[in-house]
């Protein structure tokens, strides 16, 4: 049964792949035409479903990187950009901020202190103390259970170049600044749509 | 001003509850009694203090017709209150659970109540004439976790429940001999106890606070994940609607009217939504008016002052509410609001006036008859 289990992931994980390799061409496309925010769009559509696939995820997160990166006037792309898509996009930094497992509160706002200056540790500081009020904290201890909803696991600040960094930090400003902090909550409390 | 008077009245308020002529009201101060205050000439007076439970209590009801409170509490267990002269006489009601009681709520004809709890289960209680005892009927493994809120349907029969495992339920609660058949419905009659009308699946994380509309045709619910839902025609084939919006969860949700809702939370204001003609639900407005601050929270200059305060704290175990952005300060409530209790007016259907407690101590009573933008929705 259980292998039965194993073969249709994988059989899923190879079509999925299919369908980002797909997703990829058209953005590069739609980039060429000079249509960034068309093809954040189409990177942000179509996510893959719950999947625990390490590959399809990393692919994912390249597609979605090429088409984030490509974006200049960030107050434009808000403009052009349907609320929709918040919450989608909110969820890119479930993938980005990758923090050291079983760090805590404390920790994670050192280290995004370590990794980022000010900027980024000023949200932490306004936010955290606000999303612990809510019970957060309780996550830590479920996250073996539901390891989708462990919000500390903030990889690609370790491993993003300063670049991406950059990028993202513009956006999330602008993002929690439009969509609010309900925004982030959905984010880390949806267990169903990775990214 | 929405907010017509506030209240400290202790240190924490876990759950509030008005009686009858809303002369006195009653609350858990965070502890295992029950207070029971009354305003006498502009000053609020400590008329009783009911002392039985064991642990924090968790949930209060006092009902409209029979003038009786009924409690539950983390100790598992529940009283009712009878009122004999000047003293409140509780009757044990053993509820069989082997973890806390969480909430409790009387029925629209008050002669059954419903317990929700953490060991997954709800119970329905109800008055045994022949040996003068409250009887407790479990709902067994239905919920996968908490039972968090409980909700009776004006027809006395259905239950709405919540639970931490994110689903909304409804459930028939028919008992023999205590409720009466009615063959002209034709949903209703042929439902045993216990019997689940209908799962939501629309929250991610746990839901919290669930009420009916006043008709009983719409249901509303709040998820953990700073989202709201609305299901009209609770039966074989609902129909929700999910609300996202911009700030932080709600506890508890409250209906004023068919079309009117109001929502507390971690928030500390309570939010309003509303359904337009064509009956789409949306957020309208913040009913506390509080002061807002110029801009986002500024950087460089305010940054190594709170980052002391974070040191600070994190050092001395000092509660986690110091660093909070300037939008809750100055508000009515100060920290969490989880309790919403209408005042009904006797004969109106509608409610212009309901009261909130939360995690700072206070009661607060709002009234949106000054609302003037709130009318249309409101009728």
């Amino acid at each position: 049964m259980a292998g039965a289990e194993g073969f249709v992931e994988a059989d899923n994980a190879e079509a999925i792949i299919i369908r980002i390799e797909h997703k990829s061409r058209k953005i590069e496309s739609l980039l060429k035409q000079g249509k960034p925010i068309e093809a954040l769009k189409t990177a942000l559509e179509g996510a893959p479903p719950k999947t625990q696939d390490e590959r399809c995820k990393s692919a994912n997160w390249i597609v979605v990187h090429r088409a984030l990166m490509a974006i200049k006037d960030v107050d434009f792309m808000f403009s052009s950009l349907d609320p929709e898509y918040y919450d989608i996009l909110m969820k890119v930094y479930g993938i980005i901020f990758v923090l050291p497992k079983g760090a805590s509160f404390l920790e994670i706002y050192q280290f995004s202190v370590l990794r980022n200056g000010k900027n980024f540790s000023d949200w932490t500081l306004s936010f955290v103390p606000r999303l612990k009020r809510c019970g957060y904290t309780a996550l830590k201890q479920q996250s073996r259970k539901s390891p989708v909803l462990s919000w500390y696991l903030y990889r690609g600040l370790s491993t993003g170049d300063r670049p991406t960094c950059d990028q993202c930090l513009r956006i999330h400003e602008k993002l929690t600044e439009k969509a609010g902090l309900g925004c982030i909550l959905r984010c880390l409390a949806d267990t169903v749509n990775t990214v | 001003m929405a907010a017509i008077a506030v209240h400290q009245f202790a240190q924490c308020i876990t759950c509030h509850a008005w009686s009858p002529d809303h002369a006195m009201v009653a609350f858990c101060p965070n502890n295992n009694e029950v207070h029971i205050y009354k305003l006498i000439q502009e000053k609020w007076e400590k008329l009783h203090v009911l002392q039985k439970h064991d642990q924090i209590v968790s949930g209060i009801d006092w009902s409209v017709r029979s003038n009786r409170i009924v409690t539950v509490s983390h100790d598992r267990n529940s009283y009712v209150w009878n009122q004999e002269g000047s003293e409140w006489v509780p009757t044990l009601v053993i509820l069989r659970l082997n973890r806390a009681a969480l909430c409790v709520q009387w029925s629209p004809k008050e002669n059954k109540f419903a317990v929700g709890s953490g060991a997954k289960t709800v119970c329905i209680c109800y008055y045994e004439q022949e040996n003068n005892w409250w009887v407790s009927k479990l709902i067994r493994k239905r919920h996968d976790s908490s039972v968090t809120s409980v909700a009776w349907h004006p027809n006395n029969v259905f239950l709405a429940t919540t639970s931490t495992d994110g689903k909304c339920r409804v459930f028939s609660t028919f008992i023999k001999g205590v409720d009466i058949k009615e063959k002209k419905e034709g949903t209703s009659s042929d439902t045993k106890f216990g019997e689940q009308i209908l799962q939501l699946d629309l929250s991610f994380s746990w839901a919290f606070g669930v009420k009916w509309s006043p008709s009983g045709n719409t249901l509303a619910y709040v998820g953990h994940n700073s989202m709201i839902y609305f299901v009209d025609d609770v039966g074989p084939s609902p129909l929700a609607q999910n609300v996202a919006f911009r700030d932080l969860p709600l506890r508890d949700v409250l209906f004023v009217s068919e079309k009117m809702v109001i929502g507390v939370g971690f928030d500390c204001n309570p939010m309003v939504f509303a359904a337009d003609e064509t009956g789409i639900w949306t957020f309208i407005k913040f009913l506390d008016e509080r002061k807002t601050s110029s801009s986002g929270p500024k950087y460089g200059s305010q940054f190594s002052e709170a980052f002391g305060k974070l040191y600070g704290q994190s050092k001395y175990g000092v509660g986690n509410d110091a660093v909070e952005s300037s939008r809750t300060r100055g508000g009515t409530h100060v920290n969490c609001i989880n309790c919403i209790v209408p005042l009904r007016e006797a004969g109106s259907s509608r409610i212009t006036r309901f009261t909130t407690s939360g995690l700072d101590g206070k009661i607060v009573t709002w009234d949106l008859e000054s609302q003037e933008d709130l009318l249309n929705y409101h009728l």
